[in-house]
């Protein structure tokens, strides 16, 4: 069985598209609420959660946070795919800048992966709030992963990089 | 020259592997594969030309029928050269091939084994719900080309019940988890007979772990030779892996301390004999996951091994299911993984449980059940539980009066083969 998100509670947090916009330990400036240093926040959840979830085909959903958990990771294996013949941390990080700088679908766009997943937004202001939260995640979750997907050295961590062969939900984005 | 003084012959045939030995001894003389090479060059002309077929006869040798070998040596020989062909005459559990059946008992008793069957009792293994037939023509075969003085044909699930026996407790009902190289069954026993409509049969076994180790390794990029990589991974299967408790524990158990937990194989490359090294890490706890979340291997399947084992029970007669709860036996190299039967055990309960607990709710908290135990019983000798077992039934004094005597045989036919009385043994 998958691993679930623990940020099931949802008070006073605010919602777009039927996600809820938890906050993040950042200092990336976006829409997100700022959490405190030493919690864990969706990010993190999701990097530890992403090697043993990235093998299964189906994800039943608790609660709307694991769709914030689903779409973070399918978002890490998009990043190890384009960090699959970077040879350095510095290559590496300017194919992930590279990634961060295309264009962001929210749902209703095509390109979005998972349709049907969240709900559509109802104002152009909801679209955007979400982009700009999607934008400041990925960012968020780019960062913390070139630190675990390259050793100190600055050399790939085959460990991490295996992964990248894997298809989450059988969805490739193309 | 009594043959009931002397120990019996037991032999378990299964779809894989072979283990046959002598009565009362702790583990079998040998494990074969379940395969024949025979050499049949002679038989490739058409039978118009007789002329020609002679000739063909005549190149392969004096005794080219009897030139064949089972095993190990089967393989190799038919790696080395072109004129043995492989046959594998069980298959999922029955025997399709009975030709090769035959060849391969005889190489078992003549040339391995090294007995004359006529001065010992016989004890062979089928799979539960196999047709009476195959029993009468395992007793015309030993009966007639062996000349054994007797014969028992024993289901091969309650001989791994009988492997738990101990001096003081055996017990003849119990749910017999066999997870061999081709596939899973699990078999409830009530007091000795198989309970037939409750068998479930699950299609992952050590093979496709095997395949699912192999599949990581060459995601990751190790330097194996591809020719090796089935063996390889198959190796680092029966060496490395263990059950984990949490996968995303296990993960981070093994980022905190890799010169613990990652391990090397060390290799030699069959082409140049250049020595190559390469890491083995999350397959040592993946591979046995997948009989506990079978999705991460493939899709086709995906109710675990402890679910499926819950469904047989619920789907056998009410009256026997505390005490098949109470006694889950493992049986087959697959289960030799470390931890496997804790691991099992835990899942299993969390399963019943949360049932008890549904149930009580349901009724409002009037009536509270009873708890219901359960208990995976593992025990050393798994690998080849269901010999030893069949080790222990054949050396009780009760065995040589429960077996189909050879003046039987001629008195009624091989139709008597078809039954085998079930026996408690002298306890």
């Amino acid at each position: 069985m998958v691993y679930h998100s623990s940020f099931v509670e949802e008070e006073g947090i605010t919602k777009a598209c039927g996600c809820p916009l938890l906050p993040l330990k950042s200092h990336i400036k976006g829409p997100a609420p700022v959490s405190e240093q030493d919690r864990t926040d969706i990010v993190d959840e999701a990097i530890t959660f992403f090697r043993a979830n990235v093998f299964f085909t189906n994800f039943p959903i608790k609660s709307p946070a694991d769709k914030l958990l689903i779409y973070l990771t399918f978002y890490i294996n998009v990043a190890l795919k384009r960090l699959e013949g970077c040879r350095t941390l510095a290559v590496g990080t300017k194919a992930i800048i590279n990634l961060g700088l295309e264009d962001i679908p929210v749902p209703g766009e095509t390109g979005f992966p998972f349709p049907g997943l969240f709900s559509l937004p109802s104002s152009q202001e909801e679209a955007d709030l979400f982009r700009n939260y999607l934008k400041q995640v990925r960012e968020e979750t780019s960062g913390r992963l070139l630190s675990v997907a390259y050793r100190a050295n600055g050399t790939p961590n085959k460990w991490w990089l295996a992964f990248a062969k894997r298809k989450f939900i059988n969805v490739v984005l193309l | 020259m009594d043959p009931t003084s002397r120990p019996a012959v037991v032999i378990d045939n299964g779809t894989g592997y072979t283990k046959m030995g002598f009565a009362g001894n702790v583990e079998p003389c040998f494990i074969l594969s379940t395969v024949v090479a025979a050499n049949e060059s002679f038989l490739s002309q058409p039978k118009s030309s007789l002329k020609g077929s002679w000739a063909a006869q005549h190149n392969a040798g004096v005794a080219a029928d009897m030139d064949f070998f089972i095993g190990d040596e089967a393989l190799t020989k038919s790696r080395s050269s072109s004129t043995y062909n492989l046959h594998y005459p069980i298959e999922h559990g029955q025997v399709e091939d009975w030709d090769a059946m035959e060849r391969y008992w005889q190489q078992c008793v003549f040339n391995y084994l090294r007995c004359d069957p006529e001065d010992h009792y016989f004890l062979l293994t089928e799979s539960p719900l196999t047709p009476p037939e195959s029993r009468e023509y395992t007793g015309e075969i030993l009966f007639e080309t062996f000349n054994v003085p007797g014969l028992y044909i024993a289901v091969n699930s309650v001989l791994a019940l009988a492997a738990g026996y101990t001096t003081s407790k055996c017990e003849m009902t119990g749910v017999v988890v066999d997870v061999g190289d081709g596939a899973t069954r699990v078999v409830p026993v009530a007091e000795g007979y198989v309970i037939g409509s409750c068998i479930r049969t699950i299609p992952i076994a050590g093979k496709d772990v095997t395949l699912f180790i192999q599949q990581l390794m060459r995601e990751r990029g190790e330097n194996i030779p591809p020719e090796d990589s089935f063996d390889v991974a198959r190796k680092v299967k029966e060496m490395y892996c263990y059950t984990c408790s949490d996968i995303v524990k296990e993960f981070n158990k093994h980022d905190k301390e890799p010169g613990k937990y990652i391990k090397q194989w060390k290799g030699v490359k069959p082409k140049t004999g250049a020595p190559y090294t390469c890491d083995v890490g999350y397959e040592r706890f993946l591979g046995p996951e997948v009989f506990f979340n079978p999705e991460i291997y493939s899709n086709d399947f995906t109710t675990s091994l402890p679910a499926v084992i819950d469904k047989c029970i619920q789907s056998a007669p009410i009256d026997t299911r505390r005490a098949l709860y109470k006694n889950i036996v493992l049986s087959g190299g697959s289960t030799m993984f470390k931890d496997f039967g804790r691991r099992l055990q835990r899942d299993l309960k969390k399963i019943v449980d949360a049932r008890v607990l549904a149930n009580n709710a349901r009724t409002g908290g009037e009536i509270t059940a009873q708890p219901v135990e359960v208990n995976v019983v593992s025990h050393p000798v798994q690998k080849f539980a269901v010999w030893f077992g069949g080790s222990v039934l054949s050396s009780t004094p009760e065995f040589f009066a429960s077996c189909r005597t050879k003046e039987e045989y001629e008195e009624c036919g091989a139709s008597i083969c078809r039954t085998n009385p079930v026996f408690k043994g002298m306890y």
